[in-house]
């Protein structure tokens, strides 16, 4: 795998710590939030990895998105 | 009748040779037991010893990993899995898959991998190597 730029390591953290939260999620609708975790980033698997703006732009919206989520009184999901 | 004579001594034998036996359930998790069979995962432990070193051999490590790649639903080509496959060059995984891979083998061994050294991970062998320096992944 080549190397990864600092911002493209930020995408990868921030799939990381989705990825734990989804772990703090019920066990019988997990895997709805895990799933949706990576519906959601596969999304823009194809964006260019030098669009820095639009990247940066999909991080802050996913951060907003994953504290929306986050809330223990959001107890499943569907897509 | 020769049947008589040799059932209480049957009886008595019995009765030596059992209370010897020791159920492995109550038998701390030593290295030799561990070697005699490869995957001793109990599902259920009576009595855990928290201080005393896991002891996971490489050959259990890396078929607890394997097993869990096998799961894993984006590998869809087994056949190139073997204990140096590559994430990305062998298996095909992306990087967000190596994250999903990263984050399975953190639940399976009940550790937490920290970010620098998670993306430090691409292959079954560093993934091993890794899990055999943590003294606590169990």
């Amino acid at each position: 795998m080549p190397r990864l730029s600092g911002l493209q390591k930020d995408v990868l953290s921030f799939y990381r710590e989705c990825l734990r939260a989804v772990r703090q999620k019920q066990s019988d609708t997990r895997e709805n939030f895990r799933a949706f975790a990576r519906s959601e980033f596969r999304k823009n698997i194809g964006i260019n990895k030098k669009d820095f703006g639009t990247i940066e732009y999909l991080l802050r919206n996913g951060r907003r998105k994953l504290e929306t989520y986050q809330d223990p009184g959001i107890r499943n999901i569907s897509r | 009748m020769m049947f008589r004579a040799t059932l209480p001594r049957l009886a008595r034998q019995i009765a030596r040779t059992v209370p010897r036996y020791q159920a492995p359930i109550a038998r701390p998790l030593t290295r030799s037991s561990l070697l005699q069979s490869r995957r001793i995962t109990p599902a259920f432990q009576a009595a855990r010893c928290y201080s005393a070193h896991s002891g996971l051999s490489h050959e259990e490590v890396q078929g607890r990993i394997m097993d869990l790649l096998k799961n894993f639903d984006k590998i869809q080509d087994t056949s190139k899995l073997n204990g140096e496959s590559h994430f990305h060059n062998d298996l095909g995984l992306d990087s967000l898959d190596t994250v999903e891979v990263v984050m399975a083998i953190e639940e399976e061994f009940s550790i937490e991998i920290p970010d620098k050294e998670a993306d430090a991970i691409h292959s079954v062998k560093q993934a091993v190597d890794y899990i055999l320096a943590q003294p606590d992944a169990h």
